[in-house]
């Protein structure tokens, strides 16, 4: 059983995630502020964290940062829609995902167990991953779209590892360019859209109907397809 | 309190009165004994003596003539002390040359009336040139000071805040006045407020003056003008400038508060009116998706009832629905009340707007499914400077305004162009489109549009998207859609336009 810590200076939202989360088979610890929060990151040590970002006593951001000088633990930042140079903040600090308030639940549950199945250890990825008519093979660094093999640019194909190996993981701008083009990258958005919007055309994702890869504009982009593994 | 930034930039109303109210060089010159005074002086009788010598002895009436005309040159040409000077010497020198050349005596009455004469012109003549150059100088001097004052009333009086008259005031003195610092503090409604300006290099510690300020019969405050270390003191002619620019700039603080008020006021008239019109939009709105939700979830709660698990499904797709209506509205309303508050400023980042608008294509597909949506987007245009959340907050409105008023299976059709140097984005419903007179008013917040009052929006959308666009620097419009309907389309330039 996955124990989540949902941190939540609002008494009703705690409830609701609290029945929920349990009803859904999940252990939780709900607290109220960014001390508890740290503390319990540390010491129930929790398979997620649920934070919001508007706490009392501790900025949000703040606790990512903390928490995240100790453990790796997923978090997944829950917002309001206003905060949107926040979030981005959040994901920039360390925090894996976001899910804008009020939220359905579904939603949620979804990124949570993505969250957490990411963060499982010991589970090597598979080496062949099918998504569809695309498949990725990245111990042989091959990419095959129905069967025929796909030519990527080197820059391309490390930007698809990126995706394939941070499935359902929102990717900040940020973090896409520093992974891919280094350390010293970070604000160059153009050149990723370029890279993506080329990405995009040779997997054949329409960006109006998403199958693999869905843009958040302003922050990042993230991968949906959901990957099948296949022995190879 | 704010510094008045030091005269170093053009500025054309401060060249056109640069030096033209100084008091250097003042009319009393004319009284003076200056050297061209004394050439002249000394000049003129000698010339005369000069002429009249042939003639002196023969016909006395030339010679007097003669020496008459220098002390009137000397007179007119050097002032006053030019003037009598030159009398003096004719008077001593015409009866030397006439009687007995170097025997040095005044024979008799005729020579001493004759010096009499002389002086007497030199007199009235000097006196007159004096006065007329001095009336001259003041003549100039009043219409420069009126010609000051004039651009001083015009610069002061720009519906500026009343902070700002001050500084631009402290300023504009500067120059004329030769000014190395000039100090302005003032009450104004309470609030203390100091106006500075000081020239770019020079030392302190100059002649300085201080002037009133008064409204009305109200002392408001005063200012301290100090001239650089060194420089020439201040004049009663100065003082009284000053004096007068002083007037002219509690006059235009007087307008400025004034104007400050009436707009405050038309502020307030605006707000009360949207303030109404809000009250009951609001009001129906909230309470609206309220009751479905209370009235759903009591029904559940209900330990009476009995509900299957259709019914139950039901109420409970109800209470989403307008729980979604609610959150959506709720946002609508902060944006809303963000634009009013003036915090609606756009985050620019270099942003591609096809890629905005396929964002939100495939996010709202969803809630079109009842629609057809096609999208014309060309994925090579350059990146615009947007705030890529606000884009997308202003397409999803478009998107529900069209999706609101299209009849099912109607298309909306999406375009992405450049044009003008920016993006244009277009999105065209199949919906009953809006009469001309409307298209203004439907941008204004809580307007429903006369001929469709009974749609469900909010009357925010557009409203907001408008002041969106606006903050971009671009523009927002509504035409007619060829295929029937109507299409809203904005522009956003591609820079954010430097001011």
């Amino acid at each position: 059983m996955s124990r989540v810590l949902v941190v939540d200076d609002e008494p009703q939202i705690r409830r609701a995630l609290r029945t929920s989360l349990e009803a859904h088979g999940y252990e939780v610890q709900a607290v109220g502020t960014g001390e508890e929060a740290v503390i319990g990151a540390a010491e129930s040590a929790p398979e997620l964290m649920l934070l919001d970002l508007g706490l009392p006593d501790i900025d949000g951001t703040e606790v990512i940062r903390r928490v995240r000088g100790f453990t790796e633990l997923p978090i997944i930042v829950l917002s309001v829609r206003e905060a949107q140079h926040d979030k981005v903040a959040a994901l920039d600090a360390g925090a894996d995902d976001y899910v804008t308030k009020p939220f359905a639940m579904e939603e949620l549950l979804a990124r949570a167990r993505a969250a957490i199945r990411r963060a499982q250890p010991g589970e090597p990825l598979a080496p062949a991953i099918r998504y569809g008519a695309l498949e990725v093979d990245l111990g042989r660094r091959l990419v095959t779209l129905d069967g025929a093999p796909l030519r990527l640019t080197p820059t391309e194909y490390q930007l698809l590892e990126a995706f394939a190996t941070n499935p359902g993981k929102l990717l900040t701008h940020q973090w896409l360019l520093r992974k891919v083009w280094g350390q010293g990258y970070g604000t160059e958005t153009t050149y990723l859209r370029t890279y993506v919007r080329a990405l995009r055309k040779k997997l054949g994702d329409d960006a109006q109907a998403p199958q693999l890869i869905v843009t958040e504009p302003g922050v990042g982009y993230r991968w949906i397809a959901e990957g099948t593994s296949e022995a190879s | 309190m704010r510094e008045g930034s030091p005269l170093s930039r053009e500025d054309p109303v401060k060249a056109a009165t640069v030096a033209s109210v100084s008091t250097e060089g003042d009319p009393e010159g004319s009284v003076r004994v200056t050297l061209r005074g004394v050439i002249v002086a000394l000049l003129a009788p000698a010339v005369a003596t000069v002429v009249a010598a042939p003639v002196s002895n023969t016909r006395p009436e030339i010679s007097i003539a003669v020496f008459m005309l220098a002390v009137v040159i000397a007179a007119v040409a050097g002032g006053l002390w030019s003037g009598v000077i030159a009398g003096l010497l004719a008077s001593i020198i015409r009866p030397v040359v006439v009687e007995a050349p170097l025997s040095f005596r005044f024979n008799d009455v005729e020579d001493i009336a004759t010096g009499v004469v002389f002086l007497s012109v030199a007199l009235v003549v000097g006196l007159l040139v004096g006065q007329a150059s001095e009336e001259r100088a003041r003549a100039s001097r009043r219409e420069r000071e009126a010609r000051f004052l004039g651009t001083l009333s015009t610069k002061l009086h720009t519906g500026e805040v009343p902070d700002r008259v001050l500084n631009e005031f402290a300023e504009v003195l500067m120059e004329p006045f030769g000014l190395s610092r000039v100090q302005i503090d003032a009450s104004l409604d309470g609030t203390e407020v100091r106006a500075v300006a000081h020239a770019a290099e020079s030392a302190p510690g100059g002649p300085r003056t201080r002037v009133q300020l008064i409204a009305g019969d109200a002392p408001i405050g005063q200012m301290i003008a100090e001239r650089p270390a060194g420089g020439r003191p201040f004049s009663r002619d100065d003082q009284l400038l000053l004096e007068a620019s002083a007037r002219q700039a509690t006059a235009a603080l007087d307008r400025a508060r004034l104007d400050a008020r009436a707009r405050m006021a038309q502020l307030d008239a605006e707000t009360n009116q949207l303030r109404a019109a809000m009250f009951s939009s609001v009001t129906h709105d909230l309470k609206t998706p309220l009751a479905s939700i209370k009235a759903g979830v009591t029904s559940l709660l209900d330990p009476t009832g009995h509900h299957d698990e259709r019914q139950e499904r039901e109420l409970l797709t109800t209470v989403l629905e307008e729980t979604d209506r609610l959150n959506r509205l709720v946002g609508n309303l902060l944006d809303l009340a963000r634009i009013r508050a003036g915090a609606l400023t756009p985050t620019r980042q270099p942003a591609a707007m096809d890629e905005i608008v396929e964002a939100v294509l495939a996010r709202m597909r969803p809630r079109l499914a009842d629609h057809r949506v096609t999208a014309e987007i060309p994925g090579d245009l350059p990146d615009v400077s947007v705030d890529p959340v606000q884009m997308d907050q202003v397409l999803t409105n478009l998107l529900e305004n069209a999706g609101r008023h299209s009849p099912a299976g109607g298309e909306i059709q999406v375009h992405l162009l450049w044009m003008n140097g920016g993006v244009q984005v277009r999105v065209a419903d199949e919906g009953p489109g809006i009469p001309a007179d409307e298209r203004e008013r439907v941008f204004e917040a809580f307007y429903r549009g006369a001929s469709h009052p009974e749609t469900s929006g909010s009357g925010l959308g557009l409203a907001i998207a408008r002041a969106v666009i606006v903050a971009h620097g671009g523009r927002i419009w509504i035409e007619d859609s060829p295929s029937g309907g109507c299409v809203v389309a904005f522009e956003v330039p591609r820079e954010e336009e430097r001011v």
